[in-house]
């Protein structure tokens, strides 16, 4: 298919006005050609009447007239399409097609044979015909026939043009009307966030429009209780989980120091860091959110990176170019501490902050020193549970919700977070808002 | 030598949990009496004192949240409480501290780390002069060009802009602002101001105190807030304004 040199163009409301201008044109143009050909054959039909009626009177005429009175008459029986020449006429070529033949035919019919005709077209001077004939005196004359049509009016192709422009613009109209509704779909899918409750589509408009509004807002509403019923669920799981969590660590911290006892602690708290996680990652999902307010960008990235200090992290502020930024602290604090968190436990411990203007947009970068990640994972360890193989064997192996986290609250917060690895070595997580 | 023994009341509707806490807090010498819900926790309470208060959150009944703003309330308005909540949730952690809470342990739990609360939280209710210690939570307080969110943990400057604080920084502050013009030594506010992890790397004093002073905008030289008395402590020489939060 893509081997046509022509190609159909991409968009649908191109389309439709393509189709249906095309199919229009043509229709006109095909009605136009029939009615221009009807008006021809008609006038065709009265041409060739009058020469038989015309002819056969004008030549009797001439033939009973003296000579010398023959010139006198001539304005009275020329017409518009044919003269009378008292002469031989013009040399020319023997008349061979069938208009030629009816002509000739006409004027022996109207002349009733009394006079011998010979019909010649007169070459390189378009349809002109000249007949020949011999009067009864003996003297010549001819017949020079200009078939043509009565010429159409001057203003017609103009209401041609003027048709034609008023259907491009009625197309026009109609494609766009049957497009626009597409666009307001295609835009409310796109905006489609169950995690806040959206504007819903407008319902009224065409049958068909309101019918697809009603479906998409119903599908969207389905789509929001689905993720509020996942959330509801995993909450339950993980809220009655918490019992036998506790009992179980508490009963472990009642046993007597052993092997065993560390295994089963560490266990537990793995398993209570999932629930946790995951409970957490269910919730951001679902956009339980925060309201947004303004807040000093400076002192929430020392704040932070001070309780890390505090607990002896490793963690250090590279640039900190802060400034009031609307945002949802908490959700920005938790990207954050789940972002140096990682760098922390997979990039060699110790994790440095930037945070820089770029025009509009706030950049706070979390670079580690750590292995980095394979350029071909970058942007799958942002899915949750994908892990990469390294930390999935590690003690430290986590749950591999905490960047799936923190790429779900960038995007409650309308940024983004993407990963790259850093000049010489480790990871740079870059979080960007606005 | 004293012989006062902590006794703490526990307050949770799972028998296992509480027999495990109580053994364990009983085997590091605290007496512990139980309480499977609040008409128990009423009966007892009727006739006796106790020094701090576990209470769940999550219980059949009356939930943990009534049962401590009755507490709060009634006559036992200066027990300490410690809330012990269903997840580790900022909601369930603001909606615990605005009932008037004094501190809150997310389930599960590791109960070393219960023993240390219920210190740290004993130890914080001693060390303040009770004419002094605000035990509501959930309000503003406000001072000079600030205001303190006791729940959000954050400082808002006059034009609502929020400014963060770190733990270490909050818990200082919040010492400062409940005694103000009350000159506090060294080793009082180091000791009020450590924080619940055990292993916590402690910052100097003096580092926290003028950390606080450049996120107050405060000029080292002429403080406007805190204010060093040579060879004592410090004050916080702002007078402080107790707002209600807006909600």
């Amino acid at each position: 298919m893509s081997t046509r040199p022509w190609h159909w163009p991409r968009s649908l409301g191109s389309r439709l006005l393509l189709i249906l201008l095309a199919g229009m044109i043509v229709a006109h143009l095909m009605s136009f050609a029939v009615l221009f050909s009807e008006r021809y054959m008609s006038a065709r039909q009265v041409m060739l009447g009058t020469l038989e009626t015309d002819v056969a009177t004008s030549v009797a005429i001439l033939d009973r007239v003296p000579a010398a009175e023959r010139p006198q008459w001539l304005p009275r029986v020329n017409r518009g399409n044919y003269q009378y020449i008292l002469g031989p006429g013009l040399p020319g070529v023997p008349e061979m097609t069938q208009r030629g033949r009816d002509i000739a035919e006409r004027i022996m019919e109207a002349s009733g044979g009394r006079f011998p005709v010979t019909v010649e077209s007169i070459p390189g001077d378009g349809k002109r015909v000249q007949a020949h004939l011999t009067l009864s005196d003996g003297s010549p004359l001819t017949i020079d026939v200009h078939p043509r049509m009565t010429p159409i009016a001057q203003w017609l192709p103009y209401v041609l043009v003027l048709q034609l422009l008023l259907l491009i613009v009625c197309c026009w109209f109609a494609v766009r009307l049957a497009i626009r509704p597409l666009v307001a779909l295609a835009d409310a899918a796109d905006a489609l966030n169950p995690n806040a409750k959206s504007q819903p589509l407008d319902e009224t408009g065409p049958t068909e429009l309101a019918r697809a509004a009603r479906a998409f807002n119903a599908m969207s509403d389905r789509i929001a209780h689905f993720v509020a019923e996942r959330v509801q669920i995993l909450a339950a799981i993980s809220h009655d989980l918490q019992t036998p969590i506790t009992r179980m660590k508490l009963r472990a911290e009642m046993a007597e120091d052993s092997e065993e006892k560390r295994k089963m602690v560490s266990d537990l708290t793995e398993i209570q860091t999932l629930v946790k996680e995951g409970l957490a990652y269910a919730r951001t999902t679902s956009g339980e959110g925060e309201k947004a307010s303004r807040v000093d960008l400076g002192s929430l990235i020392e704040s932070l990176v001070y309780d890390y200090q505090d607990t002896g992290k490793a963690v250090s502020i590279v640039e900190n170019a802060g400034g009031p930024l609307m945002t949802r602290p908490n959700a920005l604090r938790r990207m954050l501490t789940n972002l140096i968190d990682n760098a922390i436990k997979y990039g060699g411990g110790a994790a440095e902050l930037s945070v820089r203007r770029d025009r509009n947009a706030v950049v706070i970068d979390v670079m580690d020193r750590g292995a980095g990640i394979p350029e071909d994972k970058l942007e799958a360890v942002l899915q949750p549970f994908v892990r990469l193989e390294e930390s999935r064997n590690r003690e430290t192996g986590g749950t591999g919700l905490g960047l799936a986290i923190a790429h779900q609250l960038a995007l409650t917060v309308g940024g983004s977070l993407t990963l790259r690895n850093r000049d010489g070595g480790g990871l740079v997580a870059e979080i960007r808002i606005g | 030598m004293e012989t006062h023994v902590d006794h703490v009341l526990i307050v949770d509707d799972d028998r296992e949990i509480r027999e495990l806490v109580s053994a364990y807090l009983t085997k590091n010498g605290l007496r512990v009496t139980m309480a499977p819900d609040g008409r128990h926790m009423r009966q007892f309470l009727e006739a006796n004192t106790v020094d701090l208060i576990v209470l769940d959150i999550m219980m059949p009944g009356d939930d943990g949240l009534v049962l401590c703003r009755e507490l709060r309330a009634g006559k036992h308005k200066a027990t300490p409480i410690l809330m012990l909540t269903a997840r580790d949730d900022e909601t369930d952690r603001i909606i615990g501290l605005e009932m008037g809470a004094d501190d809150y342990l997310a389930k599960p739990f590791a109960a070393r780390e219960l023993l240390a609360r219920i210190k740290a939280v004993l130890r914080r209710t001693r060390m303040l002069p009770p004419n002094l210690q605000i035990t509501e939570a959930g309000q503003i307080l406000a001072f000079g060009d600030w205001q303190l969110d006791t729940t959000a943990r954050h400082l808002i400057d006059r034009e609502g802009t929020i400014a963060a604080l770190s733990g270490a920084e909050y818990r200082l502050l919040r010492v400062f602002v409940d005694h103000p013009q009350r000159v506090l030594n060294r080793d009082q506010l180091l000791n009020l101001t450590q924080g619940r992890e055990a292993d916590i790397f402690e910052r100097s004093v003096d580092l926290l105190v003028s950390r606080l002073r450049q996120r107050l905008n405060d000029d080292a030289r002429e403080p406007a807030y805190i204010k060093t008395v040579r060879n004592e402590g410090y004050v916080f020489a702002m007078p402080v304004e107790i707002k209600e939060a807006r909600l």
